[in-house]
């Protein structure tokens, strides 16, 4: 039995594996995400699930509604970690998945599957607290570098985290994209994982101060450039779980129910018997009682 | 989701304004990691942490509802902060639903921005017109970024730059320093809470649930000081929410937690895992000295946060002279100017109270 089928276990109880173990982990999935391509190549049927952020308990919700891997096949379309209290826990729960499964889920970078985002947002600190050390920090954003940036599902619809960028015109400027790297501060790369649509014309500065927001029209140039039927996409909390715009040609995913403990929203995630056959899947979070309390934990700042 | 800007330079448009008086430039210093290093030898630096420390035992052991006496001067800047409290009546939020926060508080920021200059030279006519510019940058960036409708700690930063700021122009002094905590920073915390509800401003920078809190800092240490040697409230109790529907008018602690209680959804350890462990820390005391460093790490420590700090004539970027140690948490650093001066001595004064 290879080690990872031990883990697999620990990560299904809300439970973090011990420094080694996670970067040998860490090792197992860099290795398989090495084969994949910037745009992976996915076939219906599949569900595409949109931000994680750390909540893993709602995560396990998620798989309780759309079907346990391998049963059901997925997309994940990144920001696993940040924000929620089990950011290290959700993730190690994807890797182990991915490490046992690597056909039956495709895992994609968001914006804050970054060195750069994760030491401002959460999962630096709570890799710290949780290890005591950035050892598996460092792994973990080795990993990082190394997931796709899009998927294509049965060539028609393309999922990426944030959006279009105005540097690419076609899917192959994305394959040739250097995708084993920090994401950069501008350009192409940062732009997928960072636009938001609007209804604009074309293009306006984003008001997160990276990426694009991008217009119908230019979404639709793109789409009949590139023979696309959908762009899905997560990135930002859409209180219904998921919204469609621009006559339907894209879909906002957030699968983060109560995000951030404080926005009271429902999630999505959305199943593809084929490109035309599709259905939302709506849930809620887990209800306090059915969360572990953990013990109070001495910060070093008080002792 | 939203996320705080990486590049987005400060939104307020007087940074960039040379002082007559004495050639110092008011503009954004720290423009890269190692620029934290200049800033935390800096007077600037030095000049507020002693502000902190002072503002922290001057309540010490003192309730939000012991009666204190308001000089002019601090009723000036509380009426100054009530009319900004009017001004968000003005402004309905939009009733679209938007995704970065309401929009409508970019329109609410616009009333500060053209209405708090001329008031606070009116109002501050007798100080030198370049330190009121320089105040009047400080207070309009306490209240939250209007293109991204958010708020943080480094607004929060700003406001008490701007409370520091009137005590060094000698506006409010050393017998204010209460008031200045339990009175005013009291109102301008009712006030970003009021904007933070109403327009769904974002928490700018939030670790998450490793944050201490999503939007403040500041009011846990003033606030724990206010817990210091008070035998009726154990820390492990601030988590209980009867308690805190008991206490959250007389402590500013309480009343965070309570605000925290109202926004948060979920269980508290999950949401606020930093404030549930402090709940176990054995006493108030050890909570008040622990923040401090916390603060200094967290808030002051960070690059995102100071690189939107502008310096000039009040907060001084040059080195810090007479600095001879690193700061540590025990120890309220000798701060440089006169007016910090003035303000330790009323801690040696007051100290009896502590222990009371």
């Amino acid at each position: 039995m290879p080690e990872w089928e031990n883990w697999f276990e620990i990560a299904k109880q809300c439970k973090y594996l011990p420094e080694n173990d996670l970067k040998k982990l860490c090792q197992i999935v860099c290795d398989l995400l090495i084969e994949e391509a910037n745009i992976q190549p996915v076939s219906t049927p599949v569900t595409v699930c949109g931000d994680i952020h750390g909540q893993f308990y709602d995560l396990e919700e998620l798989f309780r509604n759309g079907g346990q891997v391998p049963d059901t096949n997925y997309v994940f379309m990144g920001d696993f970690v940040d924000r929620g209290y089990y950011s290290l826990e959700s993730l190690t729960r994807l890797l182990t998945l991915k490490a046992k499964w690597p056909h039956r889920i495709t895992l994609l970078r968001g914006n804050h599957e970054s060195r750069q985002i994760t030491q401002v947002y959460g999962f630096y600190d709570e890799c710290m607290n949780k290890y005591g050390n950035a050892n598996v920090w460092k792994e973990c954003c080795k990993v990082f570098d190394l997931l796709s940036i899009a998927a294509l599902i049965d060539e028609e619809v393309f999922c990426v985290h944030g959006g279009l960028s105005p540097d690419i015109s076609t899917l192959d400027q994305i394959r040739i994209i250097e995708r084993n790297q920090e994401i950069p501060y501008k350009g192409a790369f940062c732009d997928l994982v960072w636009s938001d649509p609007e209804d604009i014309e074309k293009w306006t500065v984003s008001p997160r101060g990276a990426g694009w927001l991008f217009g119908p029209e230019v979404t639709e140039e793109f789409m009949e450039k590139n023979q696309l039927e959908l762009i899905c996409r997560a990135h930002q909390l859409v209180n219904e779980g998921y919204k469609y715009m621009f006559n339907d040609k894209l879909v906002t995913i957030w699968s983060a129910p109560n995000y951030c403990y404080r926005c009271g929203n429902i999630a999505s995630i959305m199943e593809f018997s084929t490109v035309h056959d599709r259905k939302p899947i709506l849930f809620n979070a887990v209800p306090d009682d059915q969360r572990v309390i953990p013990d109070k934990a001495a910060t070093p700042y008080f002792l | 989701m939203s996320t705080r800007s990486m590049r987005l330079s400060c939104s307020s448009s007087m940074h960039s304004i040379r002082s007559k008086a004495n050639n110092m430039e008011f503009k954004t210093r720290v423009k890269n990691q190692s620029d934290m290093e200049v800033w935390e030898m800096s007077e600037a630096y030095n000049d507020y942490i002693g502000f902190i420390s002072a503002m922290n035992k001057s309540v010490c052991a003192i309730p939000l509802n012991k009666p204190l006496s308001l000089s002019n001067e601090s009723k000036l800047i509380l009426n100054i902060l009530n009319s900004i409290d009017n001004w968000i009546t003005e402004v309905e939020p939009l009733k679209e639903s938007c995704r970065f926060g309401n929009k409508a508080f970019s329109t609410f920021y616009n009333l500060l921005k053209t209405r708090l200059p001329d008031i606070l030279s009116k109002e501050l006519s007798l100080v030198d017109q370049q330190n009121v510019i320089e105040l009047t940058t400080y207070i309009i960036d306490s209240f939250g970024n209007p293109t991204r409708i958010d708020y943080g700690t480094g607004h929060e930063l700003s406001f008490c730059m701007f409370l520091c700021g009137l005590f060094k122009v000698n506006m409010l002094k050393q017998s204010d320093s209460k008031a200045t905590v339990n009175i005013l920073f009291s109102r301008y915390l009712e006030i970003v809470r009021k904007l933070q509800l109403r327009y769904q401003m974002e928490p700018a920078g939030s670790h998450g649930a490793w944050s201490l809190d999503d939007y403040q800092f500041v009011p846990f240490i003033w606030g724990s000081a206010q817990l210091i040697e008070n035998p009726d409230l154990n820390p492990n109790l601030f988590v209980d929410e009867k308690c805190v529907q008991l206490f959250k008018s007389k402590y500013m602690f309480l009343g965070c937690i309570d605000f925290i209680m109202q926004v948060k959804k979920g269980l508290f350890h999950e949401h606020s895992n930093q404030l549930w462990n402090i709940s176990g820390v054995p006493s108030w005391n050890k909570i008040n000295e622990g923040l401090i460093k916390m603060y200094k790490k967290e808030v002051l420590g960070k690059f995102p946060i100071i690189q939107h700090v502008p310096f000039g004539n009040l907060f001084q970027f040059k080195q810090c002279a007479k600095k001879i140690m690193v700061p540590t948490p025990s120890t309220i650093i000798t701060p440089t100017s006169t007016l910090l001066d003035k303000l330790k001595k009323t801690e040696l004064s007051e100290s009896n109270i502590v222990n009371k």
